[in-house]
């Protein structure tokens, strides 16, 4: 579907005015689309797909994930919470997975940023490298 | 054996200190050579990204939500979903002497199956060209070979001069001999061993040409052994648009690290118009904005950043230079549509070709009225100064004329005599191609002109008569040749023995 310039930049300024902080507010969020669909403004189905894919990117930057080749314990699991949130900020959703496939090391994905640290990853270069 | 640890041992160790944050994105789309990635939040501009298995792209387009970037080299094995990293590079070619004699693609990569090249350096793609405190003016020849340029449009090294006419009109022949004549001049001075010449090594740009006029192109100067002294950048009409587009840039950097290391260089963009309209696909597909004939709003930039890169630097920064030669094709001799006047108004001068000269056997058809050179004069040397200095003048005044004695037959000695002069000057410039002329035997034949010596002899005659007079001098005037290319000047003893060689030769010429 073709959307609009209007549409996208309607879509653009109920996404800033669902934002707090830099947060993401989910039930400003849900008030909008509720109103949104409601109304039925002109272009409403344009405003609301940009609108889906502007939430979508935000979500996909404000996740973290955290692979890891042994099963982390939960004070672990609080302490990385911790110095993810100090460095990327509050709102993170962050996710723990337990990949034996890494054979060892953590891989933690936070949005479009990859630290990987595990020996899978390292071996993967090692190959590229020669 | 123990190297072959070693080196295991090291690439091992290197790879175990790299757990460094690295930054993904993810291929949303994939098309004719493009691809939008989503994610890539640190990307920069004109970044190189690794899209795996030796597949790289540059990052050309930074939009709100995605990443536009071109992907160079097979891009049917790049797959929706991928995972694409940053690698906080530019795009880089290499460099070095050790290219000259080879074809390359738009990458440096060698094409002509004579193995790897070994590079003295990388040098990035994109660079800013050297700024107005680097710079130096234009004093130094290049040399063409070609009697009209060198007379009346003479090349300075470091000059921007573009060869712009209709299609097969002799453009890139120029572009050859030119390559040709520096080869040879270099060659001279190599078993000479002349420490004061300064080499000009010289690069071929060929951009979205039939393979089989590159191949022509590389057989010709094969044959004229000037492929010692010449690197070929070839990217194809069957290559993508995207290393069409790289391919002027990456020739630049591989100049310009001539110019960097104190030598002088040259480069032929073959041509700029299929370099615009690659550059045009590349932007329709990555749905930038067009503009005028759907070309981008920056296809002036394009050229211009490309054709600023050709400059002389100063002693502290270099002492080297770059000579730019673009070519443009017109099509039916309109030079002002768009690509061209952009390129005119860069350049620092154009050779102007006719499609009617060239059909009336005037070859090269370089059009004396149309052409101008804005810089190269200071860089002429004084010997074709003194003699070349009014045949710009008097041409004109011949098309003038003849324009007008088709109207009527009765002239006046003076009218008269001007048209024969200025129809056996034509006749002088008539040259064939491959066949650069040095330039002391330029000055020779043009001093007989401008001192009457050929006057008496018909005008069909005449390029049997300079052929001869060359032969003669060659083989009989060696030592006044020399001297007159050792002292660069028609000194009035010069000129005493050109008198004197010249009559000699009118006595026996029949």
């Amino acid at each position: 579907m073709k959307i609009s310039k209007q549409a996208r930049r309607d879509a653009k300024a109920l996404f800033l005015s669902c934002r707090a902080n830099g947060v993401l507010d989910e039930a400003k969020v849900r008030d909008v689309v509720q109103r949104i669909v409601a109304a039925k403004p002109r272009g409403y189905l344009g405003v609301l797909s940009h609108f889906q894919r502007l939430v979508k990117l935000y979500i996909d930057q404000r996740t973290a994930r955290v692979e890891s080749a042994s099963p982390v314990s939960p004070v672990e699991q609080s302490e990385l919470s911790d110095s993810l949130t100090r460095r990327y900020g509050p709102g993170l959703n962050i996710s723990f997975i337990h990949n034996p496939a890494m054979i060892g090391g953590l891989r933690i994905k936070v949005g479009s940023d990859v630290i990987d640290g595990t020996v899978q990853g390292r071996l993967q270069a090692l190959a590229e490298s020669f | 054996m123990n190297t072959i640890l070693q080196e295991i041992e090291s690439q091992i160790s290197g790879v175990k200190a790299a757990a460094a944050k690295q930054n993904v994105g993810v291929v949303r789309e994939i098309y004719d050579g493009v691809a939008k990635i989503e994610g890539l939040t640190d990307c920069m501009a004109n970044e190189m990204i690794d899209f795996g298995n030796g597949i790289t792209g540059q990052a050309l387009n930074l939009e709100e939500t995605e990443v536009g970037a071109i992907i160079l080299g097979e891009f049917s094995k790049v797959k929706e979903g991928q995972e694409v990293r940053t690698t906080g590079r530019l795009l880089s070619v290499p460099v070095g002497k050790a290219l000259l004699g080879r074809v390359v693609n738009a990458l440096g990569a060698p094409i002509d199956g004579k193995g790897p090249i070994k590079e003295s350096a990388f040098y990035p793609v994109e660079k800013i060209a050297p700024g107005i405190i680097k710079r130096k003016s234009v004093s130094q020849p290049v040399q063409t070979g070609i009697m009209a340029i060198d007379a009346m449009i003479p090349i300075g090294r470091g000059q921007r001069e573009l060869i712009i006419g209709d299609r097969s009109t002799g453009k890139t022949t120029i572009g050859i001999d030119t390559m040709i004549n520096q080869a040879r001049m270099n060659k001279a001075a190599e078993t000479a061993g002349d420490k004061d010449y300064r080499p000009l090594y010289s690069i071929y740009v060929a951009i979205g040409q039939k393979q089989s006029n590159i191949a022509r192109v590389v057989a010709e100067l094969e044959k004229a052994g000037a492929m010692p002294y010449t690197i070929i950048l070839a990217a194809a009409a069957s290559d993508s648009a995207t290393n069409q587009y790289l391919a002027p840039f990456a020739g630049a950097a591989m100049g310009e690290w001539f110019m960097d290391n104190g030598m002088d260089a040259l480069i032929i963009y073959d041509d700029l118009s299929k370099h615009a309209v690659a550059y045009r696909q590349v932007s329709l597909v990555l749905k930038r904005p067009s503009g005028r004939e759907a070309f981008p709003g920056d296809v002036f930039y394009l050229h211009s950043r490309l054709l600023e890169r050709s400059a002389r630097v100063g002693e502290k920064y270099g002492n080297g230079s770059l000579t730019g030669l673009p070519i443009i094709e017109t099509q039916a001799g309109d030079v002002s549509a768009y690509i061209p006047t952009n390129v005119i108004s860069i350049t620092d001068g154009q050779i102007y070709l006719e499609t009617d000269l060239f059909y009336q056997g005037v070859r090269p058809a370089i059009s004396v009225g149309l052409s101008v050179s804005r810089v190269g004069s200071a860089a002429q040397i004084k010997a074709i100064k003194q003699v070349a200095g009014r045949l710009k003048g008097d041409l004109a005044q011949f098309r003038e004329l003849a324009a007008f004695a088709q109207f009527g037959s009765d002239l006046d000695a003076k009218t008269q005599a001007m048209l024969e002069r200025g129809k056996r000057i034509v006749e002088v410039f008539k040259q064939q191609q491959y066949d650069p002329i040095p330039v002391e035997i330029q000055a020779a034949a043009l001093w007989a002109v401008q001192n009457n010596f050929m006057d008496d002899v018909p005008v069909e005659k005449i390029k049997d008569f300079q052929a001869k007079l060359t032969e003669f001098m060659t083989t009989r005037k060696q030592d006044l040749l020399a001297k007159l290319g050792k002292e660069k000047a028609v000194s009035d003893a010069i000129a005493a023995d050109l008198k004197a060689a010249v009559s000699e030769f009118k006595q026996t010429y029949k």
